[in-house]
């Protein structure tokens, strides 16, 4: 996959315009019941779509101005922020805010008209379990390596990691880790693609992929492809696009990309897309959402397709707001 | 961020075009849902957390689950009210409640009555602090009398034998209540379940509800509500044998079931027999083979076993993964605990449960019969490629325990099975590529 973009047959043709009209269009849904049942989502969804179209080089498709608007008035005096105003504040809606922060560059905005970002890593750190070294998603408990890294994704942004106790959080995933060279929600826990994203990225930020056992994930993961050029996220399961980004990003941390088919994820990716109306499904015929768009892209990004902006493998945004926040 | 639910998996791609009818239909169902909403965040905003509110959140959690904030609000109308007030010398021990570590509910006294807590949560403490503290202080603005046991007479201190009796029965009023809201609660969520069996929200919430029986029960009546999710796990596994919030809930309750809050002892061995069950039902859950793996090193260990009963332990799995193989080669998942097996005797310091007592030498010659029985697959499955991937590994394995190279009729089994692999498998050419090249092939 290479080469000129115009070149490539109609199938393999990414329907860009298509992509940020249908990502511009979510907010203006208001007469549709989805858009009321899915408000929980609102900031990780404005995280996802706005991902989305700076992957696709339209990183203005979103007004600016309104964007920091909403995330600031999802806040909560905790420092944390919920999914939408009357949300509570969870770990993933503040990581999701931090992420759109950073992706607009209103670090400055968080200190002037939010609550700052010490009180943002206040909340997060607060998360720990200083027990086991974990995190929990909000004050209720629910622990989960996702949170662990939604955490160090956060605080790393923020400057602000030496927060937690990052040893500690390093040795739970450790415990995490399971004979077939995966990792778990918890200790105990079957390997799961998207739990090792999360446990391969937090532990790539902590500087201690030393840590995993690379030969033997990368045979586990790259056995994740299967007929028709999809990836799966555990052993006899369907192929899903969301995958394309779980399991090809924890690939290129620990440099097996080349371990799949790069040209038949990036084809099965494409035939999932709506050329028409936008959007990208789970599987080629099903319903699109944001979630599959940006985690579709993201996989397309990975694999160098022509014309879309380099992801961070680590992140999951533009490697242009990475090197930008983190100074790389 | 990792699935959260609310995205769309496995639904047809239909025309996004709505008749006038459905459109009519959605505004209607808007209407009905945000007046819900509306009514809850009113109460919300005044700090009501009455009974009117809980039934609300009952509401609207029915038309929308995935609602997180919905099941916030109902853990605070249940501490506010719903539930007993905890009184010193009751059963709700801080030392019962303490071996839990995922019961946290930090919120202060205050977080639950005070009118800025509508709009502004308090800032969590440690999730793991405060493990008991599911109080709320007498007088709570929050709490209207008369449903609630505000009057409850356990608040005040056992001055007497006439108090303590009354303190006693109060207690056990008091258990009583919640013993029946908890039960109402779980009964609440499994519809929920059902429905949707993998949002998160509802299987933390019952966690909490549970957690709430270990802290607010005797540890016998606490017991009993405990060993019904075990019902519930299997029930759920039934339906979705891969589930891994199933897979989770259960070892969750298992553990709790023998840790010392609920008087429990080891459930190792019907554990075990259960990832039997299930590998007997399907033979490529390898949620259930992965489960074998992790209970394996306890279950030798309680069983006191020597050295000569792991070893025969070990005979007992590779009979039973090999006569599962020869049926089904194709299965990733029986590959896999195969794999797992032979890591037993590769690498037993980081896995010593089945083979601690085994010599090198004899480790070896299991490898060696291993590789024999599975080159035998292939004359019945040529074209098998997962067959010839375990003899490659398995025979860099062999001369990494013998501390050798591979020896000249090895090298060419290696090269023959590598090109084979080449052939079946292309899609993983860059994995053969890299392994031809350390193995100087």
């Amino acid at each position: 996959m290479s080469e000129n973009f115009k070149q490539l047959p109609e199938e393999l043709q990414l329907a860009t315009s298509a992509h940020v009209k249908y990502i511009q269009s979510l907010d203006t849904r208001k007469d549709e019941y989805d858009y009321w049942l899915t408000e929980h989502l609102r900031l990780n969804g404005l995280y996802w779509g706005l991902t989305s179209l700076h992957l696709l080089g339209h990183p203005d498709a979103l007004p600016r101005a309104e964007t920091i608007d909403f995330v600031l008035s999802c806040q909560h005096e905790s420092g944390g922020f919920g999914a939408a105003p009357g949300h509570d504040a969870h770990m993933l809606s503040t990581v999701s805010a931090v992420q759109i922060l950073a992706m607009v560059d209103a670090f400055d905005e968080l200190e002037s008209r939010g609550k700052g970002k010490a009180q943002v890593g206040k909340y997060i750190a607060s998360l720990q379990n200083r027990q086991t070294g974990t995190f929990a998603g909000d004050e209720w408990g629910e622990e989960d390596t996702r949170f662990l890294y939604g955490a160090f994704n956060a605080l790393s942004l923020l400057g602000l990691l030496h927060l937690v106790d990052v040893d500690k959080a390093v040795n739970h995933i450790a415990a995490c880790a399971n004979f077939d060279g995966g990792y778990g929600v918890s200790p105990g826990a079957e390997s799961h693609a998207g739990q090792i994203f999360t446990c391969v990225a937090a532990l790539t930020i902590a500087g201690r992929q030393d840590l995993v056992d690379k030969e033997r994930l990368g045979r586990w993961l790259s056995e994740r492809q299967i007929a028709g050029g999809g990836l799966n996220g555990r052993p006899e399961k369907k192929e899903d696009v969301c995958y394309s980004w779980w399991v090809l990003s924890s690939l290129e941390m620990i440099g097996k990309t080349h371990w799949i088919d790069k040209d038949q994820l990036i084809a099965f990716i494409l035939r999932c897309q709506d050329p028409e109306r936008g959007g990208i499904s789970d599987r080629p015929g099903d319903m699109v959402d944001v979630w599959h768009t940006v985690f579709g892209l993201a996989g397309l990004s990975l694999l160098r397709y022509p014309g879309l902006e380099p992801v961070d493998e680590v992140y999951c945004m533009p490697k242009s707001t990475t090197a930008r926040v983190l100074g790389r | 961020m990792a699935d959260q639910g609310g995205s769309q998996h496995g639904i047809a791609r239909t025309s996004r075009v709505r008749s006038e009818e459905q459109k009519q239909r959605d505004l209607q169902r808007i209407q009905k849902y945000r007046e819900l909403e509306d009514q809850v965040r009113s109460h919300v905003s005044r700090a009501d957390y009455s009974p009117q509110l809980f039934q609300l959140t009952s509401k609207l959690l029915r038309l929308n689950p995935e609602y997180y904030t919905l099941w916030n609000v109902r853990r605070r109308c249940l501490i506010s009210g719903l539930f007993s007030r905890p009184s010193a010398g009751s059963s709700c021990s801080t030392a019962c409640s303490s071996t839990f570590p995922t019961a946290t509910t930090t919120q202060s006294s205050t977080s639950c009555s005070s009118s800025s807590s509508a709009t502004t949560p308090p800032a969590p403490g440690s999730p793991t602090a405060g493990r008991s503290g599911t109080t709320a202080e007498p007088g709570a603005a929050g709490a209207p009398s008369g449903t609630f046991a505000s009057d409850d007479p356990a608040q005040a201190p056992a001055a007497d034998s006439t108090d303590s009796a009354t303190a006693a029965a109060a207690a056990a009023a008091a258990e009583q209540q919640d013993l029946a809201t908890i039960q109402s609660e779980l009964s609440f969520t499994i519809p929920l379940l059902l429905e949707s069996p993998k949002c998160y929200w509802i299987w933390s919430y019952r966690q909490w509800i549970l957690a709430q029986a270990i802290a607010r029960l005797r540890p016998h009546v606490a017991r009993q509500v405990w060993e019904a999710e075990l019902g519930l796990a299997s029930k759920m596994l039934g339906k979705d044998r891969r589930n891994f919030h199933a897979w989770g809930y259960r070892r969750h309750v298992v553990t709790q079931l023998e840790s010392a809050a609920l008087r429990g002892a080891s459930m190792v061995e019907a554990e075990f027999e259960y990832t039997y069950r299930m590998i007997q039902t399907d033979l490529s859950n390898f949620s259930a083979w992965h489960s074998r793996s992790k209970l394996i090193p306890r279950l030798l260990d309680e069983r006191g076993a020597d050295d000569a009963a792991r070893r025969a332990f070990l005979d007992k799995e590779l009979n039973q993964i090999r006569e599962a193989l020869n049926v089904g080669p194709e299965d990733q998942s029986l590959w896999y605990y195969h794999q797992f097996l032979m890591l037993n005797l590769v690498d037993p310091d980081k896995h010593p449960a089945m083979t601690r007592g085994i010599a090198a030498g004899d480790r070896a010659a299991y490898l060696a019969r291993e590789i024999d029985e599975i080159k035998e697959l292939l004359e019945d499955y040529p074209d098998v490629k997962l067959i010839y991937e375990a003899l490659f590994e398995y025979t860099l394995y062999l001369c990494q325990l013998e501390d050798r190279q591979p020896t000249a009729d090895e090298r060419a089994d290696l090269a023959a099975w590598l090109a084979k692999l080449k052939e079946l498998d292309p899609m993983r050419n860059g994995r053969w590529a890299d392994l031809e090249r350390e193995c100087g092939l």
